[in-house]
């Protein structure tokens, strides 16, 4: 019998090319696929909100975010997505849906996104201009402050947007962009950032 | 090289005369400077004459120093970066530059065309209406393509534009146009405050009329108060200077449109920057601080070269250095012409006369003129001698009716000044005319959005200031902005004295609007011809729909109709203004997304696999499909496909479905939310087991298909078509937030979660056997047609099986987590080797659905009903669901409506097209008896002959009639013969076993 490898292979394998990018010089834009993350989409059930905070507040010990924001703990990030429903990022199964079911079993709906999604960290001195071409969100320091959130559009292509720590005294933007769309949105992205020189890696870590 | 500057004075000017830069006009080589446009390097270098109008071909030279120039329009670049129509006044200069005039053949000065001149009678306002009417057929043929030659601007390059142009988002507090004295002092008043701010300054420096006509500021001169205000500016974090940017247009919410000539000053722009990039700027306030346009007087002879704007001529002298005339003879209505005569003074120019139309000169304008020895007269510019080579000479006509003549080189006019009321005017508002400085001023602006200094019809440089620093103070404050905004910066103001003055009679034509050759006298006989609106007016003499808008036109065309139909010129009112201020190239607007980034993709979790098997893709919605995997010495599609429906229907193959919507429907209610968005029953559903489900409009109609199997008790996975899948998921947020809000069920998307393949034929299950656990049960018994449950494959991963046919043969669809799914192609392929498997496209899918007679987009066409697709028993009768009570409509359930049925051609080797319509036997095909049409085709291997689904008029009832196809745009009529629509298998016995 045949002998049979399953290689998880992310959405951007072929379109990303580690190194650098564009214009020469110190590399104004940082982007980083980080690969090989859990992510769990998790939608209350009817009249059960206080139920699910409840349970969140249990599993991770921060409130879950009833505003367009991210809470960050050691091992997870809840991250707002619409009313009444939020992701829990993590890694390793720690928090994957199999860990949660237990948890959220009578408070909540489930449904695993660890493959629907591509997550795209974005940061460098010039990330905030490059952004500017891709997210009609108003990424000012003050009015996109650390741990904001946004369930919005680039590219014509719905993204989960939001404020992680900054990096280097810089911010560091995170995007969630469905899988099937990632490597257009990522030409997008490159074609955008070009010109302040790009740095291109990937991570198996969560920032 | 600067020698051949012979316009250029040795000091002083913005430039920078260790820069030269060398350029070339019509073939011709020059020389300039950097901080030269191209139109002051031809002043510079003595060029007068640099164009030929629109209509007559007249010679054109140089009217004005910025975006509202009608006539120094030239083709920029070459090759593929060809620019037509772009304006000499504001094309920065740069080494290398090329340009050439437009609208002239051979050449600029020897121009044919130029007998349109004698023809001018029949040229008049309504020409085409008038006098191209008859034949008729003659008009595309000969009449357009010979006015489009002989009329007309620049060329476009004709190919591909190898620059690249992108789009940006801005945001900010206060948004302020021009940086003119007004605009600075509100940047400071609003960056003071702490607001964040963005100007935009459509020039490539700052300063606006600062930067030609000086001034005193806070007891500095203009210069020094510019560059510290500049530096000011600056050290503010959240103020933004954006220089070489125009605002273009006003939208909803506080939004607006600036296009930002990036790299339009460089020949190239350099590696990855773009040349353009275009601005939405979100912002809470405004200010329009966009200045004043000096405006024209008509008169005869008002277009030769030489006649130029008396502000444009300050431009030219104390901006760039650069003399446009010797002996300038000076037209006012105005105070403010005369500081033309201090200017040119100070560069040592002759002052032919002053040609004042107003009946008092101030004894220091006096002193001035006996001082310098030149005469003042009192009257108006009534004619000028010249020609292509410039101005020569001007008649006067004097107050009292006496004539005078002036030599002079070149003629400076000033009518007074237009407040720039476009960008206040956006939203429908209407500009206001006010009879002290007789002009219109802004009114009606839209919410947010105030008008500031020239802008606003304050003309002194200290009113400037002022109103532009209150409205910056007022805007921060606005939002919320309370910082110590200190004081005003001060300067006094001139003396403002103004006798309006449009036109003047006189013999010749007399311009209005340059650009499109519209003379007074057009303007007069739209007025004898009923046109005396001034919407109809624009229209039928096309006054003001050139490139330039009629920017230093409109004004004085409808003055000039005020005049002739007995009305003042605010009764007579301002057309509509519409965005955008300035031409924007389509370029800009399209960004990145041009070529193959056109619009984004969305490609399928085994597209690179797929790509490296040589597979042909085909676009369907945004996805990139899998069409067909052709193999060497193939010869086409056809074969291809065919050889890939023969090796499924024989041994086995698979083909990436992923592209299908896929929900996960969750919550305790799901079922019972299921049993109303579809017309079969779901809540029913066993956990373990697929179901075919159809949906329908709330009209009736049916909307999508798929199926749904049950995962576990509060857990449905739905399938929607690849299509619709989109739309679907939108229709069942709908269904749960608003219809349904009582029911305890909750969706989510998880159609890029799952890598979903479909394996069909025969030996799908020793495939499956290869690759599935073999502790899975795959027989027949274990896992029977329609059942759907988890499985564990070999090497450790976890899948779901749901054993559904969309072929006709024994198949099943695997699902695996997307980023399995390249794996699983190989795996596929590693597992069905010995049973010869073979990866197919979606053309293979599509024979085999047809030769199953499954329906799809095609059918489900947004005209049919459950019944019209042979589904009508599944519409349950037990209970409610969306559409039932509208599917009941009695021309819905009426029995001659166009149902789902089967054709064939009776001469078998015809290959089918579908839209062929569906006529009796024997009838001439007309709409009376046109009874249905051919909605799907393919050649089926299977039948050996092309086959088809069809919407015929009681389709079933008439299977085994012949009936005539006529496809009237293919040319093509044959009959053919209605037949069951499942031509394979039609007792199902190969997907059950």
């Amino acid at each position: 019998m045949a002998e049979f490898s399953w290689d998880v292979r992310s959405p951007l394998d072929r379109a990303l090319v580690a190194g650098q990018y564009g214009a020469q010089g110190d590399a104004g834009v940082s982007l980083t696929e980080i690969r090989n993350f859990d992510l769990v989409q998790v939608i209350v059930r009817r009249g059960k909100a206080a139920d699910t905070a409840q349970a969140a507040k249990a599993r991770f010990g921060v409130a879950t975010p009833e505003t367009p924001k991210a809470v960050q703990t050691t091992d997870a990030t809840l991250i707002w997505s619409g009313p009444d429903q939020f992701f829990v990022l993590s890694k390793d199964g720690k928090h994957g849906t199999e860990a949660l079911a237990q948890p959220f079993a009578s408070s909540a709906s489930l449904s695993d996104q660890s493959h629907a999604r591509v997550l795209i960290s974005i940061s460098g001195a010039r990330a905030r201009t490059m952004l500017a071409k891709l997210s009609s969100i108003d990424l000012h320091h003050d009015a996109f402050a650390l741990g904001a959130a946004a369930a919005t559009s680039m590219d014509h292509t719905s993204v989960t947007l939001w404020r992680g720590n900054d990096r280097d005294g810089l911010a560091v933007f995170n995007v969630l962009v469905f899988a099937t769309f990632a490597e257009s949105l990522w030409h997008t992205i490159l074609d955008s950032a070009a010109e302040y020189g790009v740095a291109i890696s990937h991570s198996e870590e969560l920032a | 090289m600067a020698g051949n500057q012979k316009n250029r004075l040795t000091s002083g000017g913005l430039i920078d005369r260790s820069a030269s830069l060398n350029f070339r006009f019509d073939g011709k080589s020059f020389s300039g400077f950097q901080g030269d446009t191209l139109a002051s390097a031809l002043v510079a270098s003595g060029v007068k004459l640099v164009g030929r109008s629109f209509k007559y071909h007249r010679p054109r030279g140089i009217l004005t120093a910025s975006s509202e120039e009608p006539n120094a329009l030239v083709e920029l670049r070459t090759g593929a970066r060809r620019e037509p129509n772009t304006k000499a006044t504001t094309a920065e200069l740069y080494e290398g530059l090329e340009a050439a005039s437009q609208n002239r053949w051979p050449s600029l000065r020897h121009d044919v065309m130029s007998v349109n001149q004698l023809f001018a009678p029949i040229f008049v306002a309504g020409f085409y209406y008038k006098t191209f009417m008859w034949p008729a057929k003659f008009w595309e043929a000969i009449y357009e393509p010979a006015i489009r030659r002989a009329a007309g601007l620049g060329r476009a390059a004709g190919t591909a534009d190898p620059d690249h142009y992108d789009k940006a988002w801005a945001h900010c507090d206060v948004l302020i146009a021009g940086s003119g004295p007004a605009g600075l002092a509100a940047a400071l008043g609003a960056g003071r405050s702490g607001a964040r701010v963005i100007l935009c300054e459509e020039d490539f420096t700052a300063g606006g009329r600062l930067l030609s006509d000086g001034g005193m500021i806070d007891g500095l001169p203009a210069a020094d108060w510019l560059s510290r205000t500049l530096a000011e500016l600056a050290a503010m974090p959240d103020v933004r200077i954006m220089t070489r940017t125009t605002l273009f247009g006003v939208y909803d919410g506080g939004t607006y449109g600036a296009i930002e000539r990036v790299n339009d000053h460089l020949p190239v722009p350099p590696e990855h920057q773009v040349r353009q990039r275009l601005w939405r700027i979100v912002a809470k306030r405004s200010i329009v601080a966009a200045g004043a346009i000096e405006r024209p007087i008509v008169f005869a002879g008002n277009d030769t070269p030489g006649v130029m704007m008396a502000s444009a001529m300050r431009t030219y002298v104390t901006r760039y250095a650069a003399t446009p005339a010797k002996r300038v003879a000076l037209f006012t209505n105005n105070e403010d012409g005369w500081r033309t005569v201090e200017t040119a003074l100070g560069a040592g120019l002759q002052i032919a006369a002053v040609v004042d139309a107003r009946p008092d000169v101030s004894p220091a304008h006096r002193s001035l003129a006996s001082k310098n020895g030149f005469t003042v007269l009192h009257g108006s510019v009534s004619g000028v001698d010249g020609g292509k080579d410039g101005v020569r000479k001007i008649s006067v006509s004097l107050t009292g009716g006496a004539r005078a003549e002036v030599e002079a080189d070149g003629l400076a006019i000033s009518g007074g000044w237009n407040p720039t009321v476009g960008l206040t005017s956006y939203h429908r508002g209407r500009p206001k005319w006010r009879d002290d400085i007789a002009a219109f001023v802004p009114d009606g602006a839209p919410p947010g959005m105030v008008a500031a200094g020239a802008a606003n019809g304050a003309f002194g440089l200290g009113a400037c200031l002022r109103e532009g620093f209150e409205a910056g103070t007022m805007a921060a404050r606005d939002t919320g902005r309370t910082g110590n905004a200190g004081s005003t910066p001060v300067a006094d103001d001139e003396i403002f004295s103004l006798a309006p003055l449009w036109h003047v009679a006189g013999k010749g034509k007399a311009f209005v609007d340059q650009q499109h050759d519209v003379t007074a006298s057009d303007i007069e006989l739209a007025q004898r011809e009923g046109f005396e609106s001034v919407e109809h007016l624009k229209r039928y003499t096309t006054l003001g729909m050139a490139t330039d808008q009629g920017k230093t036109s409109n004004v004085a065309g409808l003055a000039i109709m005020a005049a002739v139909s007995g009305r003042t010129i605010p009764e007579t009112g301002t057309t509509i203004y519409r965005p955008p201020y300035v031409p924007v190239a389509i370029g800009a607007f399209a960004g990145h997304h041009r070529d193959e980034t056109f619009h984004a993709t969305r490609l399928t979790p085994s597209h690179h696999w797929a790509a490296e098997q040589g597979a042909i893709f085909v676009d369907t919605g945004l996805w990139k499909r899998a069409q067909w995997y052709p193999r060497a010495g193939e010869k086409d599609w056809l074969e291809s496909v065919t050889r890939e429906v023969k090796a499924v229907r024989s041994g086995v193959g698979f083909c990436d479905v992923s592209t299908l919507g896929k929900i996960d429907v969750h919550g305790p209610d799901a079922g019972a939310f299921l049993d109303r968005v579809y017309i079969n029953t779901f809540s029913s559903l066993a956990v373990g087991k697929a179901r075919y489900g159809l949906m329908l409009r709330e009209d009736g109609i049916v909307y999508d298909d798929g199926t749904t199997s049950r995962l576990a008790e509060d857990h449905y996975f739905l399938t929607a078509t690849t299509a619709k899948a989109g739309l679907v998921m939108q229709h069942l947020e709908f269904c749960r937030q608003v219809l349904f809000p009582e029911l305890d069920v909750q969706l989510t998307s998880v159609s890029d979660q799952w890598a979903q393949f479909s394996i069909a034929g025969p030996k799908t299950r020793d495939l499956l056997k290869e690759i599935v656990d073999p502790a899975e049960d795959l027989s027949n018994e274990g896992f029977p047609f329609m059942g759907a449950r988890e499985v564990a494959l070999r090497g450790g991963i976890r899948a779901r099986l749901f054993r559904i046919s969309f072929s006709g043969e024994m198949a099943f669809e695997i699902s695996v987590p997307a980023r399995y799914g390249e794996a699983m192609a190989r795996n596929l392929m590693l597992a069905g080797r010995q049973f010869g498997v073979t990866p197919y496209g979606t053309e293979a899918l599509g024979v085999m659905r047809i030769e199953k007679g499954h329906i799809a987009g095609p059918e489900l066409s947004g005209t049919t009903t459950a019944a019209d697709l042979g589904l009508g028993k599944m519409m349950s009768t037990k209970k409610d669901f969306i559409g039932r009570v509208m599917a009941g409509r009695e021309a819905l359930v009426a029995p001659d409506r166009q149902v789902v049925v089967g054709i064939k051609a009776t001469d078998k080797a015809r290959r089918l097209r579908s839209g062929a319509h569906i006529i009796p036997k024997g009838q001439t095909p007309g709409p009376g008896n046109d009874q249905g049409y051919i909605t799907s085709v393919c050649f089926s291997p299977t039948l050996d002959q092309w086959i088809g689904l069809a919407l015929v008029q009681r389709g079933r009832e008439r299977i085994g009639e012949i009936v005539h196809a006529h496809d009237p745009l293919r040319g093509e009529d044959y009959d053919v013969e209605l037949c069951n629509p499942v031509f394979y298998d039609p007792d199902g016995g190969r997907q059950r076993g």
